[in-house]
């Protein structure tokens, strides 16, 4: 009897054993995508569609490569600031009534809310500056956005935060910080959505 | 009276249909000789067979006994993306540039839903509508966006039926659509193999072979799938003529059909209509076996989860919070 029991119990044991074996033998397909680990190339895939909007190759790279942005200055409907910021002296209020009046700031929280030269450059006003004092081009605003959101800009490095232009494959474009967010007003103004869905069946 | 002089358009369709020797073609010379032997008891007063001259009935012909898309070579896949193209202009004036594209080397799709950044203004479902030659009398659509209570996860707890300004204070935002599934039970409860698994991982539907028992619909957990109850309506001007054979093309009635990472845009390099058109950025697309790729990073860095996870279907679209 005690051996009969004993025989069950070690066929038990087996049968679990190699249980577990057939269990991490099952391969999912993320051990394929884990194991994945040689580079592919994008740009062999060949493109059906071309960005055709103006790019500039970013100064920040994403793991030592550089990739495209959307370029901004053709986008700013004033610029280049220095036909107007001459060196004259610009009247702030006749300034303001005259070009700015539509910028809303609503950037920054509470009493810590930004003003003008916490982004532009005091006297160059083609170009941004940042709290270092460093200049920066309009096209490389990410600069200047990513020294208080430095979490957004790590990942929009990435690609986790921001979006590529039109293709997954090929040269890699990102939208710049701005083509999505107003900086003046950066948070999406809420509204109603596109449109609206019925029950299913 | 069955001399080549008298019934020219019989041996012209024999000659169209010949090249294999299975059970269709059996099929198809029985029917033939059918067609031939009625023709011949009224003297060319049927009109199936006058019709058959007209291009139109040769090409409906031709299309009704091709083969299963995973059995075509590929000058059969473009043969029959041809046929389709010129039916189209003889039936609608349409001029469709219809593609068989195949999937590229290397290549397995995957996708990432950022439900931190989702706001709910749906820009991807009206892409998707117009994208996908969806019906716009019914409303199809195969991606659905659901309201969230925080902390709930399941988008069957969500509202999904919302029309107000959106983003609510303390709601998130949840899309759903085809998940394309590695370990799919739609492709499973097929019983005419009409929908499987494309090496590059996204799960697709010949139309053509679809009965339209929808089998595929009951059997997905993620209700992924939208059946065609009638025939699409689409207004002509807004008709997407870029297709595929496997994706966007116009489906008839009585078919199933789904999310397919809109294979016509994807395999040409090009992101879904819905990652396009996110206005938030809370979609990411990429190549899965890519480590430099977008989505590969999302899965890395992110805190990721797919929905109902124990089921092991496998899923390649996951969520991610920021």
């Amino acid at each position: 009897m005690n051996r009969r029991v004993g025989l069950c119990f070690l066929l038990l044991l087996s049968a679990c054993i190699y249980g577990s074996f057939a269990m991490a033998a099952r391969k999912s397909f993320m051990d394929e995508v884990r194991e994945s680990e040689a580079p592919f190339d994008n740009r062999t895939v060949p493109l059906e569609k071309q960005v055709i909007e103006e790019t500039v190759v970013t100064m920040s790279p994403n793991n030592d490569e550089f990739f495209r942005v959307l370029a901004r200055k053709k986008q700013i409907g004033r610029y280049k600031c220095s036909s107007c910021h001459t060196d004259k002296p610009v009247k702030a209020r006749q300034g303001l009534e005259l070009t700015h009046s539509d910028v809303v700031l609503q950037h920054g929280l509470g009493g810590r809310a930004l003003v003008c030269i916490d982004c532009h450059h005091r006297e160059e006003r083609d170009y941004l500056e940042d709290k270092k004092g460093r200049k920066i081009d309009f096209d490389h605003s990410y600069q200047l956005c990513g020294q208080c959101h430095f979490r957004q800009k790590r990942d929009w490095l990435a690609g986790a935060h921001g979006k590529r232009v039109a293709n997954w494959a090929g040269e890699r474009v990102v939208y710049n910080c701005a083509t999505c967010h107003n900086p003046h007003s950066p948070r999406f103004e809420k509204r109603f959505p596109a449109t609206y869905s019925v029950p299913l069946d | 009276m069955s001399s080549d002089k008298k019934h020219p358009k019989e041996s012209d369709i024999i000659k169209l249909l010949e090249g294999d020797s299975s059970r269709r073609s059996f099929i198809k010379n029985l029917s033939i000789a059918a067609a031939a032997g009625s023709a011949a008891l009224t003297t060319g007063c049927i009109p199936s067979l006058a019709e058959a001259s007209t291009e139109e009935m040769k090409l409906r012909w031709q299309e009704f006994f091709k083969k299963h898309y995973r059995l075509m070579t590929q000058e059969e896949k473009d043969a029959a993306v041809g046929r389709l193209e010129r039916l189209a202009k003889l039936e609608n004036n349409l001029d469709l540039q219809m593609g068989s594209e195949p999937p590229i080397d290397g290549v397995l799709y995957g996708y990432g839903f950022n439900i931190t950044r989702c706001t709910g203004f749906m820009e991807c479902v009206t892409a998707c509508i117009k994208e996908n030659n969806l019906d716009r009398k019914v409303h199809t659509q195969y991606i659905r966006i659901f309201e969230m209570e925080p902390g709930k996860l399941d988008p069957s707890t969500g509202d999904g039926q919302y029309y107000h300004e959106v983003p609510v204070d303390n709601k998130f935002y949840m899309g759903t659509q085809c998940f394309h599934c590695e370990n799919a039970p739609c492709t499973k409860a097929c019983p005419t193999k009409a929908t499987w698994k494309e090496p590059d991982g996204i799960v697709v539907v010949d139309y053509d072979w679809c009965i339209g028992c929808r089998y595929c619909q009951a059997a997905c957990p993620y209700y992924g799938r939208r059946f065609n109850w009638g025939k699409p309506e689409i207004p002509k001007d807004e008709i997407n003529t870029k297709q595929h054979y496997l994706g966007n093309r116009i489906r008839p009635m009585g078919k199933m059909e789904k999310c397919t990472f809109c294979i016509q845009r994807t395999r040409k390099g090009r992101l879904p209509a819905c990652v396009e058109a996110c206005p938030t950025g809370a979609r990411v697309f990429g190549n899965l076996l890519d480590p430099d790729s977008e989505i590969r990073y999302v899965l890395k860095h992110k805190k990721v989860f797919r929905m109902k996870e124990e089921l092991e279907t496998d899923p390649k679209f996951w969520y991610f919070i920021d």
